[in-house]
């Protein structure tokens, strides 16, 4: 037995020593690589490595967690000490003891897929690499603000728990990206971001730099920053829309992902997430999108940064059906909250590192493609509005409405683009939204788009997700301009 | 959590430095949270871990990096490798030199009986603050957490820092039955200090306000915003432009305004990490103390606050603002002040005839960051005021503000504030009676 494996089974014990009905206890290390340049300077170059072990127990029916980023027998030990101790004090409170739905116990190991390990590539390979980027985004002298970033890691991670599952794990993720833009004064700045904002992140190596013709873009993108300088503000209008599929992505997870975590629904992040419109008695009743919509939750999928190969309670990653044809059938869930849904898990229990309990989070939350090309959405728009790369984004606490804004637009005139737009927004109701696309963009257009950051629980904890997208056809949509 | 024996662990690994400077720095921290919902501990948590950077420099190349390996084998590695970035990376020809500083005064910050307050005593406080909520036939969800943190700061100048702190959290959200939810929160230092009951009552308090909500049309109101809301407002002008790197790369809203009027004259912003309420770490992660800075005076943009490498950009000194070494967001206030009033807050309600009450603001996010203008929410606690009085509950709305303007049209301050952790940042402010602020149908 390897030294982790022997590390994890001596809090499993302990904790079943002291009165735990289950024990799980997870061993993780995170390396991390982070280099980005500004306007020719290096901004950032670091390195990263974050190790620890976590033991979740139930005790008289409640959970605790410890975590310690000392790993080895003593503290594995006491960290499950530690941990039964606190679930005892939660359950002197609770009067219900949980239940978690049944699981099988696995002997795996998981290694993502990739081509080139990014770790393996030098330094000064990397610098160069941005570099360049910055020396192309140079080219155009209009151009006075340049941006551009790598971003890896590397995930280690053993999970083992008292029903016999002993599951390895290790996931590499990669992320490139580019802004720039025109500053025409101290205060007015127009901004261009590829392949999206913040950059795109996948579950790939090094090979994903080579996927994105930064050199094809880049002149495109800053004609299209010279533009929005003069444009004028997007109009206030209803309006058919079009947007393109990263924003789709934004907008998949802002409003399919989050309201269909189950823990949620049954109100666990009242305190700060929020809950939802989407209840559990709506299931199978609600009709959230247009015939049209199909949505599933899939942890398989090759590239997805939510995508791997167990969750973090050794549920094995699977495809699960949110949404069919426009019809809600499914919310993403824990061992926990399946149970009181009389369901199994989908397999959406993640933690961020080894120092944070598991919490429902999203996977990849992915449209299932229509049969449309991106023009043939617009030339469907015949008049209305196009918009691409999300800015900002505003869900309501429950996520029944929103609001977004977008780097830029254009008009829709006749089927064919027209004058650009800038300070872009959509906003409405969650279900009014969905069941108002009309058409969806084909397999050719499809991508999922990578969310390296986004946040939930008490305290804060980071999850990296994936939406799998096409552009869509909205119509009716209320549109303005910031 | 460790203890000032980490600064010789740094010494050691620096006099053997190949780097012409080296600075290490550690935070480590013993954090509990008990976590409720649905009038039960869904989650309840400990955690122990230390964090460590070493910036090494060679000639106008930096390298950092980062691990949690707390010991002298753990630092002499993270030296190889931020060494080796320095060594394979690109010259940053702005880059100036690491300060020497002197030793901050000590913390009062530290507070033994919130370090060793049990998740016992936790799930006790919490019992009593779920059996009111039942007894008013609401549901309860929120987190009491405590934590210690310990900040050593060495580097090859001969800066040598120490110091701890302890906090402590309170939140709640009450819900009722019929959708209506309310808010509260404490923060401070000593956990004797809370009165767990008093805060639980004003959440408590809204959400069983009766009354059936009014469904508000779009258009411009005078509201009154508790300081939850007010602090949410406040971090996001910080972040947009308080910090020495947005102001010296112009996106600062300060940027070429120092000295003139950029909000109303009745509001002063500090960032002031003595406050008695404060109690901040005393120095920053390069080791530079921190000091009082007025960022606005009366309306008038006054100065930002700087860490080393933009304060050397700008031609001026740290304020020992400096975020962590592997942080590219730049300096940023962490204890911010922004002065009280005069009025009482029941002045504040009776001098307004028709008006919003608004507890705090949800998911704000920059619509224009030129304009400061934002989106989001109102949530938890939002009323109707007429004629002087708090007379039912508002149906939640969009916010969409210029948060400058709205800061220009604050007509009270409170003679009462609060203390609101958010983000990691902390921040003391009143309620704020503000006029003409945007509202629309959500």
């Amino acid at each position: 037995m390897a030294e982790i494996e022997k590390i994890a089974q001596s809090a499993i014990d302990k904790a079943l020593d002291l009165g735990a009905s289950y024990a799980d206890c997870r061993i993780v290390e995170i390396r991390g690589e982070s280099l980005s340049y500004a306007d020719g300077v290096p901004e950032g170059i670091s390195s990263l490595v974050d190790s620890g072990l976590g033991v979740r127990v139930i005790a008289d029916g409640a959970w605790g967690f410890f975590g310690s980023s000392l790993v080895n027998k003593k503290e594995a030990e006491r960290a499950a000490r530690m941990a039964v101790d606190i679930a005892l004090a939660s359950a002197s409170l609770n009067k219900s003891p949980l239940e978690i739905s049944p699981l099988q116990s696995y002997n795996d190991s998981y290694i993502s897929k990739f081509k080139i390990d990014p770790f393996t590539i030098p330094l000064a390979q990397k610098l160069e690499y941005l570099a360049h980027q910055d020396n192309l985004m140079s080219q155009n002298g209009q151009v006075n603000s340049r941006g551009s970033s790598l971003d890896f890691r590397k995930l280690t991670s053993f999970f083992a728990s008292n029903i016999g599952s002993k599951i390895h794990q290790a996931i590499i993720q990669s992320g490139v990206g580019i802004e720039l833009g025109i500053k025409k004064s101290r205060r007015e700045q127009f901004l261009r971001g590829f392949p999206q904002n913040g950059g795109q992140f996948e579950c790939k190596g090094y090979e994903l730099l080579d996927e994105f013709d930064f050199a094809g873009e880049i002149p495109r993108l800053s004609e299209e920053a010279i533009a929005l300088s003069t444009a004028a503000d997007c109009p206030a209008i209803t309006a058919n829309v079009v947007l393109e599929g990263s924003v789709v992505g934004l907008v998949i997870h802002e409003l399919v992902g989050h309201p269909l975590e189950l823990d949620r629904v049954f109100g666990s992040e009242r305190n700060f997430s929020g809950t939802s419109f989407a209840t559990t008695d709506q299931l199978d009743k609600l009709q959230y999108g247009s015939p049209l919509v199909n949505f599933a939750s899939d942890a398989t999928h090759p590239y997805g940064l939510g995508s791997f190969g167990y969750d973090d309670e050794g549920v094995k990653s699977h495809k699960v059906d949110l949404i069919k044809n426009g019809l809600l059938t499914g919310y993403l869930s824990s061992r926990e909250t399946a149970a009181l849904i009389e369901r199994p898990s989908s397999g959406a229990m993640r933690a961020d590192g080894w120092g944070n309990i598991p919490l429902v989070r999203m996977t990849n939350t992915n449209i299932i493609p229509g049969d449309k090309s991106l023009d043939d959405l617009i030339a469907m728009a015949a008049d209305g509005i196009y918009m691409s790369t999300i800015s900002s984004w505003s869900p309501s606490d429950d996520r029944s409405s929103f609001e977004f804004g977008c780097e830029i637009a254009w008009e829709i005139k006749g089927g064919k683009l027209g004058q650009v737009y800038k300070n872009p927004t959509f906003s409405g109701r969650t279900t009014d939204f969905w069941n108002s696309v009309l058409a969806i963009g084909n397999e050719q257009t499809f991508r999922v788009w990578g969310t390296p950051n986004c946040g939930k629980g008490q305290p804060g904890q980071n999850a990296r997700t994936g939406q799998g997208a096409c552009p869509i056809l909205v119509g009716n949509l209320k549109v303005g301009g910031a | 959590m460790i203890d000032e024996r980490i600064l010789d662990i740094f010494k050691g690994a620096i006099k053997k430095s190949e780097a012409d400077q080296t600075e290490f720095a550690c935070e480590s921290e013993e954090f509990y949270l008990t976590r409720f919902a649905e009038n039960t501990i869904h989650q309840n948590m400990g955690r122990s871990d230390s964090t460590i950077w070493c910036r090494a420099i060679v000639g106008k190349k930096i390298g950092v990096a980062r691990s949690n390996e707390a010991t002298a084998d753990g630092v002499r590695d993270l030296l190889k490798v931020a060494l080796n970035i320095a060594i394979n990376g690109r010259e940053d020809p702005q880059f100036g030199s690491l300060v020497k500083s002197s030793r901050a005064p000590k913390s009062t910050g530290f507070h033994e009986q919130t370090f060793v307050y049990p998740a016992s005593a936790r799930a006790g406080d919490v019992a009593r603050v779920i059996d009111k909520a039942k007894a008013a036939k609401l549901l309860s969800a929120g987190t009491y957490q405590t934590s210690a943190t310990a900040l050593g700061v060495v580097n090859s100048l001969g800066t040598e820092q120490f110091d701890k702190t302890t906090d402590f959290r309170f939140t709640l959200t009450a819900a009722s039955s019929a959708g209506r939810s309310g808010w509260s929160q404490a923060a401070g230092k000593d956990i004797g200090t809370i009165d767990i009951m008093e805060n639980a009552r004003r959440a408590l308090d809204k959400a069983a306000f009766v009354g059936e909500p009014a469904k508000l049309e779009s258009g411009q109101y005078t509201v009154i915003l508790e300081p939850d809301a007010v602090a949410n407002f406040l971090l996001l002008l910080a972040f947009l432009g308080f910090g020495g790197k947005t102001l010296q790369q112009g996106r600062s809203f300060m940027t070429d305004k120092i000295g003139q009027s950029i909000m109303g004259n009745n509001i002063t912003i500090s960032e002031d990490p003595f406050h008695p309420m404060m109690q901040y770490l005393p120095f920053d992660y390069e080791g530079i103390p921190r000091q009082k800075v007025v960022i606005v005076e009366n309306g008038l943009a006054r100065e930002g606050v700087y860490d080393s490498y933009h304060a050397g950009l700008s031609g001026k000194a740290s304020t020992g603002n400096a975020l962590a070494p592997d942080n590219n967001y730049g300096p940023y206030p962490k204890a911010m002040v922004l002065n009280m009033g005069s009025s009482t807050v029941d002045d504040m309600i009776k001098s307004t005839s028709s008006g919003v009450y608004i507890t705090r603001f949800w998911y704000l996010n920059y619509l224009n960051p030129m304009k400061t203008m934002v989106t989001g929410y109102t949530r938890d606690g939002s009323f109707l005021i007429e004629d002087g009085r708090i007379t039912r509950p508002v149906v939640d709305m969009r916010v969409q503000q210029s948060m400058l303007e709205a800061f220009s049209n604050a007509e009270l301050l409170s003679n009462e504030m609060r203390l609101i952790p958010q983000y990691a940042t902390l921040m003391l402010v009143p309620f704020m009676k503000i006029n003409n602020f945007n509202l629309t149908v959500a």
